[in-house]
């Protein structure tokens, strides 16, 4: 099985760009009101519990919260192997990095120029992990924050949400063939406000097989999961 | 007069009167800054003088001494009917930047703007915005609609094609009309020296800085400059590659962000 868990992937970008690969078979919105704010790390962790965490993970301290494995639908795989998945093998200090520029852009002291690039850099780091592990787990989860990241001070700027949504689309188009369930899903979606992007109340979800999800909830993938790990 | 200019005051007067004909209670935003008193002077010449209209002037309390002399003197001089829109209530409560400048912002100018519209029931502004001014408002168009909470769906415009401008039947509070978008800060320059236009003083150099752009004096910063005349101005604006609103301390959608940034724990 292939997760490919894309933070902030939006159904309307997929769709504007044409994005055939994200949306694979069956593709649609999730709801994710049921959450008070759409926080990142909040919303992985009930994706990998199938329970809303909301409440366990306070704001301060949230980026270092972790998950025991037992309590995520990893303990039903043999070789599960996940890439920078947050609350569970975030990568820490790429994305302490990222936010320590992002706070220093609208302090005045980094450009979006320079930030990008930082995004660009860890994200073909990812990228790279990701590329050799295919085809060696029986589970393979993968995290890429790209268009989370970029949209922030970029959603508005259609010329550089094609190019995150283009590449997007060809890390999509690796699984292509895979016979494997492949998962494609985001945490919540994003709007613009002027040139930036801010996070909305649903998020997108693809799969290579029909599975006829209506509006499903973040937290019900994880019986999605187990039975198709079954 | 210059072609170009003649031609951009040309099209400015006929979207003042348009406006005139179409909205029953129309009026004028006026900042003071050199947008605006370029605007109030295409109304008067619009209505050959006298202003038909009422003038609306946000007082956020935190305006430069030299905004309020400007003010007083020029509404004297042009026999302006003057509303000075402020909230007393926030400002006596302490309300400032140091409350946060999006909030200050919501207190000190959206919102005695918002009551002065519910009381006066006006169904459309004069605004003196400029496409050139921001990223964003080159989305603008000139009859752009808003809901009562001032919000701009820049998906949803009314169409505007060969310069006919139309209000959409329902779906709007109030309509934002733009008689200066297509002019650029340079064009408007251009024709401040053409007609002789009273200028805020804070525009020009002293002692190596001036004001390109007047806001509140807590979020505006001066920029480095020499240009102690219009002619200076012109000279400088041709060379420049620092924008406008340089010197303004957050845009709305900076700080709108950052603040949502913030409550998602990413700062």
């Amino acid at each position: 099985m292939i997760i490919l868990a894309l933070d902030a992937l939006d159904q309307n970008l997929v769709e504007t760009f044409n994005c055939k690969n994200l949306m694979q078979k069956e593709y649609g919105q999730t709801d994710i009101t049921n959450f008070q704010e759409p926080r990142t790390i909040v919303l992985w962790a009930s994706f990998l519990t199938g329970k809303n965490m909301e409440a366990k993970i306070p704001i301060e301290g949230q980026w270092k919260f972790q998950l025991n494995k037992e309590e995520t639908f990893l303990r039903f795989f043999k070789s599960p192997k996940t890439i920078d998945v947050p609350a569970c093998s975030y990568k820490q200090e790429n994305h302490k990095e990222e936010r320590i520029l992002l706070k220093a852009y609208f302090n005045e002291n980094a450009t979006i120029q320079e930030y990008d690039k930082l995004i660009w850099k860890n994200h073909e780091k990812n990228k790279k992990q990701f590329l050799n592990s295919l085809g060696k787990h029986d589970l393979l989860m993968v995290y890429f924050n790209l268009a989370d990241a970029i949209g922030h001070l970029s959603f508005g700027i259609y010329s550089k949400m094609k190019k995150v949504y283009t590449e997007l689309e060809d890390l999509a188009g690796e699984l292509k063939n895979s016979e494997q369930f492949t998962l494609i899903i985001s945490d919540h979606g994003m709007k613009a406000i002027g040139r930036y992007g801010d996070h909305t109340m649903n998020g997108y979800y693809s799969t290579n097989k029909t599975l006829n999800l209506n509006l499903p909830k973040i937290t019900d993938f994880h019986k999605t999961i187990k039975s198709a790990k079954k | 007069m210059d072609p170009h200019l003649a031609d951009l005051e040309k099209r400015s007067i006929s979207i003042i009167r348009e406006a005139k004909a179409q909205f029953k209670n129309l009026a004028v935003l006026w900042s003071t800054g050199k947008d605006s008193t370029l605007t109030l002077w295409l109304c008067k010449k619009a209505f050959y003088e006298k202003i038909p209209l009422p003038t609306i002037h946000i007082d956020t309390g935190y305006k430069f001494p030299e905004i309020y002399e400007f003010r007083d003197k020029i509404a004297k001089e042009w026999n302006l009917n003057l509303i000075i829109a402020q909230n007393k209530q926030a400002l006596q409560k302490g309300m400032s930047p140091k409350n946060g400048r999006l909030n200050c912002c919501t207190k000190l100018k959206t919102e005695p703007l918002k009551k002065l519209i519910e009381n006066e029931q006006f169904d459309a502004l004069l605004v003196s915005i400029r496409r050139d001014e921001h990223g964003i408002r080159a989305k603008e168009r000139t009859f752009s609609p808003r809901d009562e909470d001032f919000r701009w769906d820049y998906k949803n415009q009314p169409a505007q094609m060969w310069d006919i401008y139309v209000k959409p039947a329902e779906d709007y509070s109030h309509m934002r009309v733009h008689p200066i978008l297509h002019w650029t800060e340079l064009d408007a320059w251009q024709y401040v020296k053409e007609e002789n236009l009273p200028i805020n003083p804070l525009y020009f150099a002293k002692s190596g800085k001036r004001y390109r752009s007047l806001g509140c004096h807590p979020c505006t910063v001066p920029i480095s400059s020499n240009a102690e005349t219009i002619d200076q101005i012109i000279q400088e604006l041709k060379i420049t590659k620092i924008s406008e609103r340089a010197g303004r301390a957050q845009d709305k959608e900076k700080a709108y962000m950052m603040q949502k940034l913030r409550s998602l724990g990413y700062m």
